[in-house]
């Protein structure tokens, strides 16, 4: 009787898209919030209702992989999981104006219907965007007040998940690690306990890969964490073979162009390159690869099932499959004629012409990251000049014309000598360029972010360079940049310094986080929505240094996430960091193990990967 | 080539013009119905759709050539890998792109919720001035070739290509004259030489 009545309840609490039309209509884009995309499951509401919910646009998050990955291994567990991405300005203020709440996609369903709401973190400037859609949903932000247990379980997941810390305060639940298994693990349990019960807490955190910020207090001393009362190492969720694990077959097909409109496999997780700057590259070790055949098998059945003419061999790094050459000769002798092939992520080391001749594209990208050979090694970029040189030309014999290079200013060690090297290379890729004639005008752009020291890598302890010095690394930059045609742009130096804070940042940052919201901070990764002078507010209102978390770190203090266990060690961390003032290369986990922490799940560790 | 009529409704009205393009063109590969492409630098599906409708008009009287060749029943194949707002209702085979963005001079329409007014009261006007998102102002007078009233919806005929009257327009300007509020407008037919 009660579930015939909450059923019931239910039913009438649907959103009616006709009762919200000329609110649609006066919104850009309103098919962004229709739903009925092709592709999308028959869904019906089940016994765990799970809404995978992205803090970004439409047009963003249904490009992303991972939660239609996560979507899928709840799904298939015979739970429901719809969609919700965060809606424009516009059609969130005219949501608030009648009252309406945030609703599904599919289902239309408020969001506070839901069992579980799942965030997928893939940045720390969205932090205030997952603010926002639980305003919108009409869900208090802060765990302390959502006790009764009449709203959903808010959980969040995705690489900033590895410190959760600044969103302490508002989630339930947090996923570390891959997303496979542990969300519809955890949903499992919740069915069997009959809701948020403390059996079901203390079951689900003995789990690999699930925190609960409500069991564990970190303790000061000094403004310093002492301790972290209540909680032992949280290991990773950890995926041993990707060739058996959830993948969709079939996407939802959006219903206006998305940033990356096409059809997406993941070649490999994991990056054999540990670069030290790079977060992903430690996170998400050891390197685990799918088969030929079984990728094929997905980019086939994809491309039947949602007719779009384009793959994405997606991958950290997807020029260091060893089988690449086997794989693309795979995928062009199953796909359709007209199909075309796209690698993201190639390296300038492993790019060869052959990969580009039958797309059409003008542009290429590198990313050097450092201008001179010196600190490129302190980066463990492992790659050089000539290698660099050698990968353009042979773009350039590929027909490419336009050349988008990639640098990172405050890096650790860095000197001007080190930005002054950036015109060097420039110089040298006009100059292989000219080698030949061409017939179009080369275009070269660099591109230069700030360097952001990020948990679990071995810069996590590095200091960020203060705005006033990146400001001055700029300057030298535009004065020593003397290669005509050259365009340089950069990063706004606020939204890198607030990146650089959340990233490092501790539970102190909750109310930071939450004055800003109410501030009227949102889609702060937009340098059009940057709301500069909120958060200065509200790091002035709460007490709260900015420094304080860009600042060195001691290598024995207690870091905020230390009580998470990505699988790479501390001592291996360190190691790295000794290395990198030393300049010494560590090289790819392919010429030979380093000793990371990671080699009893590591294929490439155990003689495997070549 | 193949003419078809569709459906643009079930929230496949919120399309723009662009994306319902994409959207048939991804539905015939989807439905393994290969269509022929330009031969230019740039090759494009050979996909001939009709003038674009107004965001949150819905529509059961598309039209849009594919050149392709389909043997069996186009219609099944179609719907099977279609959106659910867009739904191929009719088809034929001709033998030359029909150009619907030209050949479709007038279009019928439903709308409900505008205020029961006489229809006399538009029909004897001489001139109908309003001026439209771009400013620009147009005598739409000459646009209206019928108007007229059942089971209290509104049913009217009006211009389409050259001397196009966009329905909600035309709506919302009824709903000002005479009150009431359009919560419905639906394209009907459409008129022209190769219609179906």
């Amino acid at each position: 009787m009660i579930k015939f009545l909450g059923y019931y309840i239910i039913c009438i609490m649907k959103v009616n898209l006709e009762a919200i039309k000329d609110l649609l209509l006066g919104v850009e884009k309103p098919s962004r919030y229709t739903g009925g995309e092709f592709g999308v499951p028959e869904m019906q509401e089940s016994a765990f209702d799970f809404c995978m919910c992205f803090p970004d646009l439409y047009e963003v998050g249904m490009s992303n992989l991972g939660i239609k990955i996560v979507a899928e291994s709840i799904r298939k567990r015979g739970f429901c999981a719809d969609f919700c991405f965060a809606p424009y300005k516009d059609f969130g203020r005219g949501l608030k104006e009648r009252g309406a709440p945030l609703y599904s996609l599919a289902l239309k369903k408020p969001l506070k219907e839901f069992d579980m709401l799942g965030f997928s973190l893939q940045f720390e400037l969205c932090y205030t965007n997952v603010l926002y859609m639980l305003d919108l949903a009409g869900i208090p932000l802060l765990r302390s007040e959502r006790k009764d247990g009449s709203y959903p379980l808010i959980a969040v997941g995705g690489p900033c998940a590895v410190n959760p810390e600044p969103l302490a305060d508002f989630v339930d639940v947090v996923f570390i690690g891959d997303g496979e298994s542990i969300d519809a693990d955890v949903a499992e349990i919740y069915v069997k306990h009959g809701g948020a019960t403390e059996e079901f807490y203390k079951e689900i955190s003995a789990l690999d890969g699930v925190y609960c910020p409500a069991l564990t207090r970190p303790v000061y001393e000094g403004g310093r964490i002492k301790e972290f009362e209540g909680v032992a190492k949280i290991k990773k969720a950890l995926v041993k073979n990707l060739d058996g694990a959830v993948f969709p077959e079939e996407f939802a097909v959006p219903n206006c162009e998305s940033v990356h409109d096409r059809a997406v496999i993941e070649v490999m997780r994991g990056c054999y390159r540990g670069c030290r700057f790079c977060q992903a590259g430690f996170i998400y070790r050891p390197v685990r690869r799918r088969s030929v055949e079984t990728l094929t098998a997905q980019a086939c059945a994809l491309i039947k099932n949602t007719g779009y003419d384009e793959v994405s061999l997606n991958s950290l790094s997807t020029g260091d499959y060893p089988r690449l050459r086997e794989l693309l000769k795979s995928l062009k002798q199953g796909l359709p004629d007209g199909v075309k092939l796209a690698l993201p992520s190639l390296r300038a080391d492993s790019f060869d012409g052959d990969f580009a001749q039958d797309s059409r594209r003008v542009s290429l990208t590198f990313a050097p990251e450092a201008g001179s050979q010196r600190l490129r090694d302190v980066i463990n970029k492992d790659i050089t000049l000539e290698e660099i040189l050698r990968a353009a030309e042979s773009a350039f014999d590929a027909g490419y014309s336009a050349v988008k290079l990639y640098f990172m200013l405050g890096l650790p060690t860095e000197t001007d000598e080190d930005l002054e090297e950036i015109n060097r290379i420039c110089a040298y890729i006009k100059g292989a360029y000219r080698k030949k004639p061409r017939a179009k005008q080369l275009r070269i752009s660099v591109s230069c972010s700030t360097f952001i020291p990020k948990p679990f890598t071995p810069f996590q302890w590095e200091s960020q360079a203060s705005e006033q010095e990146i400001e001055r690394k700029q300057n030298v930059l535009k004065q020593t940049l003397r290669v005509k045609g050259v365009n340089l742009s950069w990063s706004d130096n606020f939204t890198a310094r607030l990146e650089a804070v959340l990233a490092r940042g501790d539970r102190r940052l909750c109310k930071v986080i939450m004055n800003a919201y109410e501030n009227g901070c949102i889609f702060d990764s937009w340098d059009k929505e940057l709301n500069k002078n909120g958060w200065i507010k509200a790091f002035a209102d709460t007490g709260t240094d900015m420094r304080e978390y860009t600042r060195e770190r001691n290598e024995d203090e207690i870091l905020a996430w230390d009580f998470i266990d990505v699988g790479v060690t501390k001592k291996f961390l360190l190691s790295e960091r000794k290395k990198a003032y030393c300049g010494s290369v560590t090289g790819s986990c392919l010429s030979g193990c380093k000793g990371c922490g990671l080699q009893p799940d590591c294929e490439a560790a155990n003689g495997g990967g070549k | 080539m193949i003419a078809f009529r569709y459906t643009k409704t079930d929230g496949a009205e919120y399309l723009s013009h662009l994306d319902l393009l994409r959207h048939i063109d991804r539905t015939l590969k989807r439905a393994q119905i290969k269509v022929k492409t330009s031969e230019g630098y740039n090759p494009h599906p050979r996909i001939f759709m009709n003038n674009p409708l107004g965001l949150g008009v819905k529509s059961v009287a598309e039209y849009c050539a594919a050149d392709c060749d389909c043997t069996g029943d186009f219609a099944e194949a179609f719907n099977a890998s279609s959106p659910s707002g867009i739904k191929c209702l009719a088809y034929r085979e001709v033998a030359e792109n029909p150009n619907f963005a030209y050949t479709i001079k007038s279009c019928g329409y439903c709308a409900e919720g505008i205020a029961a007014f006489d229809p006399e009261e538009i029909l004897s006007r001489k001139s109908i001035v309003l001026t439209d998102t771009r400013g620009r102002q147009t005598d739409i007078r000459e646009r209206i070739y019928a108007l007229e009233f059942k089971d209290g919806k509104l049913f009217f005929t009006a211009g389409c290509g050259e001397k196009n009257l966009r329905p909600d327009f035309f709506c919302a300007f009824l709903e000002k004259t005479f009150g009431g509020r359009t919560h419905s407008v639906l394209k009907l037919c459409a008129f022209g030489e190769n219609t179906f």
